[in-house]
């Protein structure tokens, strides 16, 4: 069974398709990247996935179950980071860790456990106890991941991890993704091309809705005729909108 | 279920408590009323036979409009979830629509009672102060009657939260914290004004809660001066807790279409 599989899944608002007919499968413990320029439909894709979002034709299914008819069964195994960082801003950084183990489960002993597990994991030793709105961007993202990994999910998704960070915070937020990587399922949307490339098992490339390019890296680059991921980015998006 | 709803009002409460504007508005000004307001009853000459401002009959009334207070807060605290990302997170998770509105409304119901016990303490040191007689019955019966209208202002802040943003629901908020005020006769005598302004006082829920309040304190229990009053403002807070609840589920699902 593949962690995640779409067939047609169409997302309308009014006028305006922003999903169109996707299909993609990602298979378990895979990274997947949904890479696209602004309006692509990377969100959207998410937020239907982590029943967010209804979708206006088509279905998809998270490790079975579809996001349609049994949404209690797929919030059950999936985490999500939003694109800005969901925190609890007057909540210590422990104590949104606690909150959102605790929404997930009423076994105190294990949600002790998964709370050290996760200020071990993301080294948020220094910051546990200093409320969420005194905390950098980095951290604050951080937190946010920490926060949609608490329940130990089947899959994780990450809307734009690392979306107005510097340089440093990003690159820190990589090392921890790439801890998680064979673990987990996760599902990256991001316009930075350079950490589709780092970060990613395959990439899809979206262009007004639709999935242009999918596969490896070296099979997009392949297919786009040029080196390097921006390169091909670029190829495949003046060859779709053309 | 138990457990999402715990987490959710601890986070509420955790909130609420960390944030000082709740500490000024909540307890802070309801004192400051029930203070300022005891001065002035004290300025007003006995043969005037003004009996509005003495302790007994202005304690129900300041405790009514401190929870007007709580409803504003509950309004800025759904409206403000509903704006940030952070409830896109928790849609995300297994909680329901009714998770979400007990999560609230508890932790407020919490705050709400530890505002009655304030008002109330305060209001029986200025009793022993003033000379006016507080019985320690009369203050139970009267605590106590004002629990449903804590549910009644908890949820039309739910209410408010649900249906506006958090620009607008605060500016709706003060209306009717204004018009609690007013029209709940806590700053003057309703009954014996009389005439169009008692009738539209009778309209609104506001007048049944302080008038509930101060019969209990007085310990009058009659069908007329206690327990009907006390009938409409939990029909009301029955209807409003209703509505709230479907306005939440209602946002939620839209948000989630």
């Amino acid at each position: 069974m593949n962690a995640i599989e779409t067939k047609g899944l169409t997302k309308k608002y009014k006028e305006k398709t922003a999903v169109d007919s996707l299909d993609i499968t990602v298979e378990k413990g895979e990274l997947f990247a949904l890479l696209g320029v602004n309006g692509a439909g990377k969100t959207t894709t998410i937020r239907m996935l982590s029943c967010l979002s209804a979708p206006t034709s088509g279905d998809a299914s998270v490790h079975g179950h579809s996001v349609g008819s049994e949404k209690n069964a797929v919030k059950e195994i999936i985490g999500i980071s939003p694109q800005d960082t969901a925190v609890a801003e007057n909540l210590t950084v422990r104590e949104n860790l606690e909150f959102m183990a605790k929404v997930h489960s009423a076994d105190k002993e294990k949600n002790a456990a998964r709370v050290g597990k996760m200020i071990e994991l993301f080294a948020l030793s220094e910051v546990e106890n200093s409320l969420a709105k005194t905390l950098s961007g980095g951290w604050k993202r951080k937190v946010s991941i920490a926060m949609a990994l608490i329940s130990e999910p089947k899959v994780l998704f990450l809307d734009e991890p690392t979306l107005g960070l510097d340089v440093l915070a990003r690159r820190e937020l990589w090392k921890v993704i790439r801890q998680l990587k064979g673990k987990i399922t996760i599902i990256l949307t991001t316009h930075y091309m350079e950490e589709a490339e780092e970060l990613s098992d395959r990439i899809a490339i979206m262009i007004n809705g639709k999935i242009a390019a999918l596969g490896t890296l070296a099979d997009i680059e392949r297919e786009a005729g040029q080196t390097g991921l921006e390169n091909a980015f670029v190829a495949i998006a003046e060859r779709s909108v053309g | 279920m138990m457990n999402r709803i715990t987490a959710f009002s601890t986070r509420n409460v955790k909130e609420l408590m960390r944030d000082p504007l709740s500490y000024i508005f909540c307890l802070g000004f309801p004192l400051i009323m029930l203070l300022i307001m005891t001065l002035v009853d004290q300025s007003i000459p006995p043969e005037s036979k003004m009996t509005v401002f003495h302790i007994n009959n202005l304690c129900g009334g300041i405790a009514m409009f401190g929870q007007t207070f709580i409803m504003l807060f509950t309004a800025l605290t759904v409206s403000k979830d509903r704006s940030s990302s952070f409830l896109v997170r928790m849609y995300a998770t297994p909680m329901t629509s009714g998770d979400f509105t007990l999560g609230y409304i508890i932790p407020m119901l919490i705050i709400s009672t530890a505002q009655l016990l304030l008002t109330f303490t305060a209001s029986f040191i200025v009793s022993l102060i003033t000379g006016v007689q507080l019985t320690v019955a009369g203050m139970l019966l009267s605590l106590i009657s004002l629990i449903p209208s804590a549910v009644m202002f908890t949820s039309l802040g739910l209410l408010f939260g649900s249906l506006f943003n958090d620009k607008a629901a605060p500016g709706l908020c003060s209306i009717i914290i204004s018009l609690g005020s007013f029209l709940g006769s806590v700053f003057f005598d309703a009954e014996a004004t009389g005439g169009v302004l008692l009738t539209i006082c009778k309209c609104l829920p506001f007048f049944y809660c302080t008038k509930t309040a101060r019969s209990a304190m007085a310990l009058e229990t009659g069908a007329e001066e206690f327990l009907l009053p006390l009938l409409i403002v939990c029909i009301s807070a029955a209807v409003i807790t209703g509505l709230a609840s479907l306005a939440f589920s209602s946002k939620m699902k839209a948000d989630l279409s």
